[in-house]
């Protein structure tokens, strides 16, 4: 047997060898030929320049400079959320990168930061209020179940650590690696919680079957856990004006109006404004004695929950139906609701059919606002 | 039969949980291809192709989009709700497929049967013959699934 193996060894050993220094050149190759050395990002037209080594992606850079760019997937390039406009030195627009550009932003240069490698100097342009967002650390203070499906986060911030934000926004959560994820994801959820508490926020999160981060969030995250964020982000806030407001939401959408309505009650604000919140069952509704506590502090704020499908074994007295016709129904009420501004978060589905109800009563696009996630 | 290093890499990807938190295998422990064949040969027999599969769940969805989250009729004693997510979730095959994070939930009230699928299921059943591993969150059981789409029949 072993001199019948013998032949065998030798060239066994001989492609090792050649694997060995195979995998030897390579090492060699990243370290010394892929050796970009340092590159300058110079951000927004000198504001800010930085001399990195160069090598790693546009985002990873910015989020090792705490520079924090919207991103959900983590970098993988299939989010489409992390846009940047680079002005130069970026290369041509990458096949990964091109089903997320419409024509204008091609034209604009705007660029994926996680598909974007920092092979040499870069010039980039990003919206100044991004350089504001920060890394905060938090403990998971209180879990509190809303419904079934529907959970509320208090995370206290750390190290004496306060946020910022203009009610309405939300911000990035990072599910660390678990025992049903290896690797590190950001998810993006609205703040719910009164925004004069700088020391903490709520989030209201609703479990997508499967999902990476609500599963960690669901099923892992315990009180007097740790957790990393990052924020705040978005545009949807209360505009500043005097027009009426109608707001719908359904299900977890509840959270940034919530927030809102938080902050009109702290700033005495008395537009005229009426809140939709739509669920399907009974069992879906929460935080309904807190939003009739609200239209008891603000005189015209009013409140509206409607069940689509009230469950038949419960006396449910309240308005039934879909909330988007029900918000159709108030509107035609008015002698003219084009002076409204719409305020709107929910699931894809309700955000559009709420949008063509608004717009027709002539309700401009322009003030219908809603956080686009997807 | 020797997988090549895409399918290797493939199959990698299908276990992890890079795109869902209980990845798309579950705990089955045949590979890709036996599920695949497995699943074909069930689908073959009962006289329908994916294409058909793929095209009856796309309707069903289509017809339960309307009631935003609520129970819609959809005719032959079936119920369907569709709740949709923000986001997307990509195909874990090498292309650049993404669809939408929606969930089509069905009820046959006569035969108590509820299934529940998502846009990347009818995606993946229709572009590679895959209906998930067993143990995966969005395993479809072919026949059960059949029985519960083509009521009728």
């Amino acid at each position: 047997m072993g001199m019948s193996m013998a032949p065998l060894i030798v060239p066994i050993a001989i492609v090792s060898a050649i694997g060995a220094a195979l995998a030897a050149s390579l090492v060699f190759a990243e370290r010394v030929i892929t050796n970009y050395g340092d590159v300058v990002l110079d951000i927004n037209n000198g504001d800010k320049k930085i001399t990195i080594r160069g090598g790693g992606s546009l985002l990873e850079t910015l989020t090792t400079q705490k520079i924090f760019i919207p991103s959900a997937c983590g970098g993988r390039g299939t989010c489409g959320y992390c846009k940047v406009r680079v002005l130069e030195g970026a290369g041509q627009l990458l096949p990964t990168e091109e089903p997320y550009m419409d024509d204008k932003e091609r034209a604009l240069g705007i660029r994926l930061s996680c598909q974007v490698k920092l092979r040499n100097d870069l010039k980039i342009e990003i919206p100044t209020e991004l350089l504001t967002i920060k890394e905060y650390r938090c403990t998971c203070d209180e879990i509190i179940d809303c419904t079934y499906d529907i959970k509320q986060f208090k995370l206290k911030f750390l190290d004496g650590q306060q946020i910022n934000y203009t009610p309405g926004q939300y911000v990035q959560v990072l599910a660390p690696l678990y025992e049903k994820s290896n690797e590190e994801v950001y998810r993006a959820y609205s703040i719910s919680s009164d925004p004069e508490d700088k020391s903490a926020i709520e989030l209201i999160v609703r479990r997508v079957p499967d999902g990476i981060c609500t599963t960690y969030l669901f099923d892992y995250l315990k009180q007097g856990d740790s957790v990393k964020i990052n924020g705040p982000y978005g545009q949807f806030y209360l505009r500043d004006t005097s027009a009426p407001i109608i707001f719908i939401a359904g299900g977890s959408g509840i959270a940034p109006i919530k927030c809102i309505v938080h902050h009109m009650k702290n700033t005495g604000n008395t537009r005229k404004s009426i809140f939709f919140f739509g669920v399907r069952t009974t069992a879906d509704l929460f935080l309904d004695k807190e939003m009739t506590q609200f239209a008891a502090d603000l005189p015209h704020f009013r409140f509206v929950p409607v069940v689509s499908q009230p469950e038949s074994e419960t006396d449910w007295k309240g308005t039934t139906g879909r909330v988007t016709d029900v918000a159709e129904a108030y509107l035609n009420e008015q002698k003219d609701a084009s002076d409204y501004e719409g305020y709107l978060c929910g699931s894809p589905g309700m955000i559009e059919s709420s949008i063509s109800v608004l717009t027709r009563f002539n309700i401009p696009e322009d003030r219908i606002y809603y956080d686009k996630f997807s | 039969m020797k997988k090549s290093p895409q399918e290797q890499k493939l199959e990698r990807l299908l276990r992890s949980s890079k795109f869902s938190a209980c990845g798309f295998l579950g705990t089955d422990k045949r590979n890709l291809w036996e599920i695949i064949d497995a699943d074909a040969a069930e689908i073959a027999k009962a006289g329908k192709t994916m294409e058909e599969v793929a095209a009856r769940l796309q309707e069903i969805t289509d017809i339960g989009k309307a009631g935003l989250g609520d129970w819609v009729a959809a005719g032959h004693g079936l119920q369907v709700s569709v709740d949709d997510n923000r986001g997307m979730v990509p195909c874990p095959w090498p292309h650049r497929a993404r669809c939408l994070k929606r969930i089509t939930t069905v009820k046959h009230f006569r035969t108590n049967t509820e299934i529940r699928w998502s846009d990347l299921n009818i995606h993946l059943i229709k572009e590679h013959g895959f209906f998930e591993g067993r143990g995966a969150s969005f395993r479809i059981e072919p026949l059960v699934l059949l029985s519960v789409i083509f009521p009728e029949e």
